[in-house]
């Protein structure tokens, strides 16, 4: 008698503690679950594998449960993050530029659920459950266009880019702005291979640039990276070149000049940290010193090294402005 | 004008020709003994991981290439068991084909090679300078430096061609195609005749895939083949394969980027489309005329009653 006693004494006592613990009317907080919705392949060394490192950083540092669900195409996205939410995932990102429309729509439509999307910069109107991440790509190639224009020896320059997307409109224009300023004798070649992961396409673009005297590369494709290498490789003249996203110096040491890298970790453990602090909308600038940098500058003099590096900190510090034209190609 | 005659231009052309031409003989292989394999793009797939894996883990081409042929004729042995032995539809078998090749290339790649940062590469092959020619003066440097896969494909177009139009065998080959029944009267296997070409044509377009990681780009990643097998496959169908389409089209696909450099005023989705375009107005000129093997798609049933 005296034991069960005891035991509904302390059963009692446990269940008032939690009580206390727990103010009134306020429960729990959820647990992270974050599910990211990625366009391509993870194992493309690339945009969607940084994408999805920084995922798995939000499980090693927040402890968040994570899931993915990657080559995911826009009209695939809004049934794909639909599954996630009746999953009970309660932070939906979306790595790409592509799903604007899907967010606005689950936006209002599950104002419980947190979503996280990625552009070229603010847009208005957005609902309080989203986070957009503006990535300003321009102000990055800016400074790769100052390291072509001092490092070309023909006065060629070869601009390889995929989509015709806003953002690298553009980072097109930040490169001509840079060669008007730093070189203006400087040609510049630029084409649209009309695909991001081409690498075929992107050799073919890149042969016929490198054909018309190119003899520095500024990439702007992601596996089409590749391809543009290669071409560089078998061409008879050196041919220098640039990258972004990841250093990709291994793929070809006597011809990498620079990379510009893309760090999608801290942005992102950022954005996830408010959103479990309740801050649940907003905007977050990635550019030049936040989540982009110039990686290690090589196989050019150290004078330009110098005065690469010089505009790159001017970029970061905003004392050099650049213009964002998105809508055409300036002459 | 001298846009259209650049050298650089007709070496690029040889470059981008040979993916396509040397699937399409092993689509015209397949098609000629009456089989349509339409998972043509799969097995490229296949061919390029296989072909890229097998050559960064040996570091030896030779066995990537025989790997990707490899693989390509196990792809089209399934197919031949499918619509030769069991008679299925042709089509259904090989559209699931396709689908499961492009899961099974990325499967392949990611158990192999996992998620990385830096995608590991193999060195592409190198150009073989044919003696002689390679040093004419002008055209010698561009156009008789090219890799051996360029070579072969030239090579294995004029063999096939000579095969399938100047040979008995060629011609036992095509009455498969054309009339299964006459076909098996005269003795000649109709079943062993279809399973040889269809696995013989399966090798080659496998071989047209590995050529992508080995001979272009140095690596591999989802999506490389880029609707190059569908193509290749509009060129067996409506040219009813002569090479000199596919000389035609990748000529076209390769002027597409020079003329992309020149002419700013055009949008680049126009350029980026004007190969196909053209090639469907040249290809609707020469399909005139042509005749598909009689019997393609006609699963052979001996027992069945004429």
């Amino acid at each position: 008698m005296m034991r069960a006693l005891r035991m509904v004494t302390a059963l009692m006592v446990v269940t008032a503690l939690v009580a206390a613990a727990v103010p009134p009317g306020q429960a729990a907080p959820a647990k992270l679950r974050v599910a990211m919705i990625l366009p391509g392949t993870i194992q493309d060394a690339d945009f969607n594998a940084v994408g999805y490192v920084a995922l798995l950083e939000l499980k090693n540092t927040l402890g968040a449960d994570v899931a993915y669900s990657e080559q995911v195409a826009v009209a695939d996205a809004e049934r794909v993050a639909r599954e996630f939410i009746a999953s009970g995932f309660n932070v939906i990102a979306f790595h790409g530029g592509q799903f604007l429309t899907i967010v606005q729509k689950l936006g209002p439509a599950f104002p419980d659920v947190n979503f996280v999307m990625e552009s070229s910069g603010r847009i208005d109107g957005l609902p309080p459950n989203v986070w957009n991440m503006g990535r300003k790509f321009y102000q990055g190639f800016y400074t790769l266009g100052v390291l072509a224009a001092l490092a070309t020896q023909t006065n060629v320059i070869g601009y390889i880019s995929g989509v015709r997307l806003p953002d690298f409109v553009a980072s097109l224009n930040a490169v001509k702005f840079a060669l008007k300023e730093f070189n203006p004798r400087a040609e510049l070649l630029y084409t649209f291979v009309g695909d991001q992961n081409d690498p075929v396409r992107a050799r073919q673009a890149d042969e016929s640039v490198i054909a018309r005297n190119a003899d520095f590369i500024i990439i702007q494709v992601n596996l089409g990276a590749f391809g543009v290498i290669e071409a560089a490789k078998a061409s008879p003249r050196k041919v220098l070149w640039t990258t972004f996203y990841t250093d990709k110096y291994t793929l070809d040491q006597q011809r990498f000049a620079a990379s510009l890298l893309l760090d999608f970790t801290k942005p992102y453990r950022d954005v996830v940290a408010r959103i479990s602090r309740g801050q649940r909308g907003g905007y977050y600038e990635m550019r030049p010193g936040a989540g982009m940098s110039l990686g290690v500058i090589r196989n050019v003099s150290n004078e330009t090294k110098l005065r690469v590096l010089k505009v790159f900190n001017e970029v970061v510090g905003n004392t050099r402005r650049i213009d964002e034209i998105i809508d055409r190609i300036v002459d | 004008m001298t846009l259209l005659f650049d050298p650089q231009l007709f070496r690029l052309t040889l470059i981008v020709m040979v993916p396509f031409l040397i699937a399409a003989l092993g689509e015209l292989l397949t098609e000629r003994a009456g089989v349509l394999n339409v998972a043509i793009e799969g097995i490229m797939v296949v061919g390029a991981v296989t072909g890229f894996l097998v050559t960064f883990s040996a570091h030896s081409y030779g066995w990537g290439l025989l790997a990707a042929m490899g693989a390509g004729a196990v792809i089209a042995a399934v197919l031949a068991y499918f619509c030769v032995t069991l008679r299925a539809s042709q089509l259904t078998v090989g559209l699931g084909l396709f689908v499961f090749c492009v899961g099974l290339g990325s499967l392949l790649y990611r158990i192999v090679i996992g998620v990385r940062l830096m995608a590991p590469q193999i060195r592409t092959l190198p150009p073989l300078p044919l003696p002689g020619l390679s040093s004419l003066p002008g055209v010698g440097p561009i156009l008789f430096t090219q890799n051996a896969l360029v070579y072969l494909a030239l090579l294995l177009t004029a063999a096939v061609s000579l095969f399938v139009f100047r040979t008995s065998w060629g011609l036992r080959l095509r009455a498969v195609g054309e009339n299964p029944r006459a076909a098996d009267v005269l003795g000649i296997g109709v079943f062993a005749s279809r399973y040889v070409f269809t696995i013989l044509g399966g090798a080659l377009i496998g071989l047209a895939g590995g050529y992508l990681p080995l001979g272009i780009t140095g690596t591999y990643s989802d999506g490389m083949v880029g609707g190059r097998g569908w193509i290749a496959l509009m060129l067996v169908i409506f040219g009813r394969w002569t090479p000199s389409l596919v000389l035609l089209f990748a000529y076209i696909e390769a002027l597409q980027f020079k003329v992309a450099l020149v002419a700013k005023a055009v949008p680049p989705q126009f350029l980026l489309m004007l190969p196909y375009v053209l090639a469907i107005l040249v290809l609707i000129k020469v399909y005139h005329g042509a005749a598909a093997p009689e019997a393609i798609m006609r699963p052979y049933d001996r027992e069945e009653r004429a």
